[in-house]
């Protein structure tokens, strides 16, 4: 995915510090963090539980804002903009696809896909037949209108996959999208993510620390303590990471 | 987005249906409970549905149209001598106790009308006729009366059986006999004893010609003088109060003796509290059912609504689908609950008791009130959305 010679910086995160609870017990989730992604990469970070991943995530998707330093995603500052700039931004840049699926139970596997595109204002019978389109593509033909509980968990994971890309955003966003799947499932969702997201003007991040798909990854950031601690071209570099 | 609303609503049929159970029953609760009310409050002022005349003149006293303070018989004519006045009747009304054939006393409201004009009779006959009451000892009974009344018989396998009093029938009054001669059908009174008319001298009889006897005046404006300006110059020029026979609950005006009636049961009594009571705890009990069913709904869905909001649905769209929801279920519960009033109230009506009067008032305050209270249920739900964190969804 990261051949292009002409690289073109997808998210970048320069200086960002994260804290939480009351200033004399605060911990330091994220301390000066440096990062970038690029547009048409699939960059994963991982690192041991606690390291501050997802919490990078949650600033990289606009929904945490940080305490100190720069966001920048396809060259839109995040830490200027109002509770309602980052929401429209997110509408329109985000994907996003949950480890826990977070598909809602009284939807249709339709609905489900459609929400994103219902959330910009896409007509409901547009957004059907785009959710029809994209679900194909998943595999889930002819499982449209049932129930999404209805379905394995690999399934389940490849409507929300379904669900993050079909209003097409720049940016997509995997929270350790295979914890909840076999070896098999897994290893099949993420080809389907890295198939399916391919693409020149996409970046695509995925926290994760299942060492089983690093294999997926273009590059990868290892995180520790809060901190980027090496990013590798070579999943192989790897093979045994540091947690 | 707000169809997939309407659906997450639906989808979950358990919540749904425990949300339609809380809305419905308070919505029965507030529709049944304020239709028995105004209906028994209805029965208060009787005498002035079925007793019909433009005025109303009573002693000066007189609060409610129960309660009539005796006049004497000479307040007729002055009356009568007020400029204006067309016609002035007498019109005596009293509580007394019938003497059945079996020996068995019954409480009735005895009405005596002007023999001459028969003003104040009942406008329905459904037996005998009017004019029949100038024969001597005769009364009308109204229909419920007939069947209060009537005689009891046993049937061959023991059971009684009511057979309705007839025209031609007898019972006593004072040891009067009272024949009647004519059955007719007016509205049911709040002191419960049914209607016996006769004439006015004829009631003066039967209450062993009490001094005063006379209760009200009943008066018909001349043709082009208007109501109000004839009651006002009677109390002006008689010292007596005049009412008008205004029954209409929701446009009465100043001087109307139903209202006077209405105002004082409801300071007097403890009706307004009984019913209000009801009213308040079917408004509460749906706050209480439906807000946490609803709440629960919403924190079932918590994770849903912080992963629609994570993917860029603004507060706004989210407050609308809440509110879409609750107040679909406040629609769905106010109309289960108010057809079930309905359906209560008409077996009330075909048993005659209590009495059930559904304005279209009650049916509207009904519907505000269960939209409020979905409207209450759906903030509840909007708050704990707003304070969801989006990023909640990347904790697993």
């Amino acid at each position: 995915m990261s051949t292009a010679t002409n690289i073109v910086t997808a998210v970048r995160i320069h200086g960002v510090d994260k804290s939480f609870g009351p200033a004399e017990s605060a911990v330091m989730a994220l301390k000066q963090v440096e990062f970038e992604a690029r547009q048409g990469e699939l960059i994963m970070l991982v690192g041991p539980s606690g390291c501050g991943k997802t919490t990078l995530l949650s600033v990289i998707a606009g929904t945490l804002r940080a305490d100190a330093g720069t966001t920048e995603v396809f060259g839109q500052r995040l830490d200027g903009l109002t509770q309602e700039e980052l929401t429209a931004f997110r509408r329109k840049n985000l994907g996003f696809v949950f480890q826990s699926f977070n598909l809602i139970p009284t939807l249709s596997v339709r609905e489900n896909v459609m929400v994103p595109l219902l959330i910009q204002g896409t007509s409901y019978a547009e957004a059907a037949a785009k959710a029809g389109e994209i679900l194909a593509k998943v595999g889930l033909e002819g499982r449209e209108d049932g129930s999404a509980t209805a379905l394995s968990g690999g399934q389940q994971q490849r409507v929300a996959i379904a669900r993050a890309l079909v209003h097409e955003p720049p940016l997509l966003i995997c929270d350790e999208p295979t914890s909840a799947l076999d070896k098999d499932t897994g290893g099949k969702v993420m080809e389907m993510i890295r198939e399916l997201s391919h693409s020149p003007k996409r970046c695509v991040i995925v926290v994760t620390h299942d060492q089983r798909i690093f294999r997926f990854a273009d590059r990868i950031a290892e995180m520790e303590d809060g901190r980027i601690s090496r990013v590798v071209d070579d999943p192989r570099q790897l093979e045994t990471p540091s947690y | 987005m707000y169809r997939l609303a309407l659906n997450m609503l639906f989808g979950d049929r358990a919540k749904l249906a425990m949300l339609l159970c809380g809305l419905s029953f308070s919505a029965l609760l507030m529709a049944q409970q304020s239709s028995v009310f105004f209906g028994i409050m209805s029965w208060t002022y009787t005498p002035m549905v079925n007793i019909r005349a433009s005025i109303w003149v009573s002693d000066s006293e007189v609060e409610q149209v129960n309660d009539a303070k005796p006049m004497r018989d000479t307040d007729v004519s002055r009356v009568r001598s007020v400029d204006g006045v067309s016609w002035a009747a007498p019109l005596h009304s009293s509580i007394m106790q019938a003497r059945m054939p079996n020996g068995k006393f019954k409480l009735i409201s005895l009405v005596g009308i002007d023999s001459d004009t028969f003003a104040g009779a009942p406008a329905t006959l459904t037996q005998g006729n009017i004019e029949d009451l100038r024969l001597p000892n005769t009364v009308l009974v109204d229909e419920w009366g007939a069947n209060l009344l009537g005689h009891v018989v046993i049937q061959p396998d023991g059971s009684e059986k009511i057979i309705p009093l007839q025209i031609g029938d007898t019972f006593e009054l004072n040891d009067t006999e009272a024949r009647i001669v004519g059955i007719c059908r007016v509205k049911r009174a709040f002191t419960g004893g049914p209607f016996v008319y006769t004439t006015y001298d004829r009631a003066k009889a039967y209450t062993a010609n009490v001094r005063r006897a006379l209760s009200y005046v009943l008066v018909e404006p001349r043709e082009g003088v208007s109501i109000d300006d004839l009651r006002l110059r009677i109390e002006r020029e008689t010292g007596l109060k005049a009412w008008t026979s205004d029954t209409d609950l929701w446009h009465w005006k100043e001087g109307s003796l139903a209202r006077s009636t209405f105002w004082w049961f409801w300071k007097n009594t403890g009706i307004p509290f009984s019913f209000g009571t009801a009213v308040l705890l079917g408004l509460f009990v749906g706050i209480a059912i439906s807000g946490q069913t609803f709440y629960s709904f919403v924190l079932e869905n918590l994770k849903y609504f912080a992963a629609i909001k994570a993917m860029g649905a603004s507060m706004g769209v989210l407050a609308r689908m809440l509110l879409l929801q609750a107040l679909t279920a406040g629609l769905l519960g106010f109309g289960l609950g108010v057809g079930m009033a309905q359906a209560i109230g008409r077996g009330m009506i075909e048993k005659g008791m209590p009495p059930f009067v559904m304005y279209p008032q009650i049916l509207w305050a009904t519907f505000v009130l269960v939209l409020g209270i979905s409207f209450t249920s759906a903030l509840i739900g909007m708050v704990k959305v707003a304070r969801v964190d989006p990023a909640s969804v990347f904790r697993g």
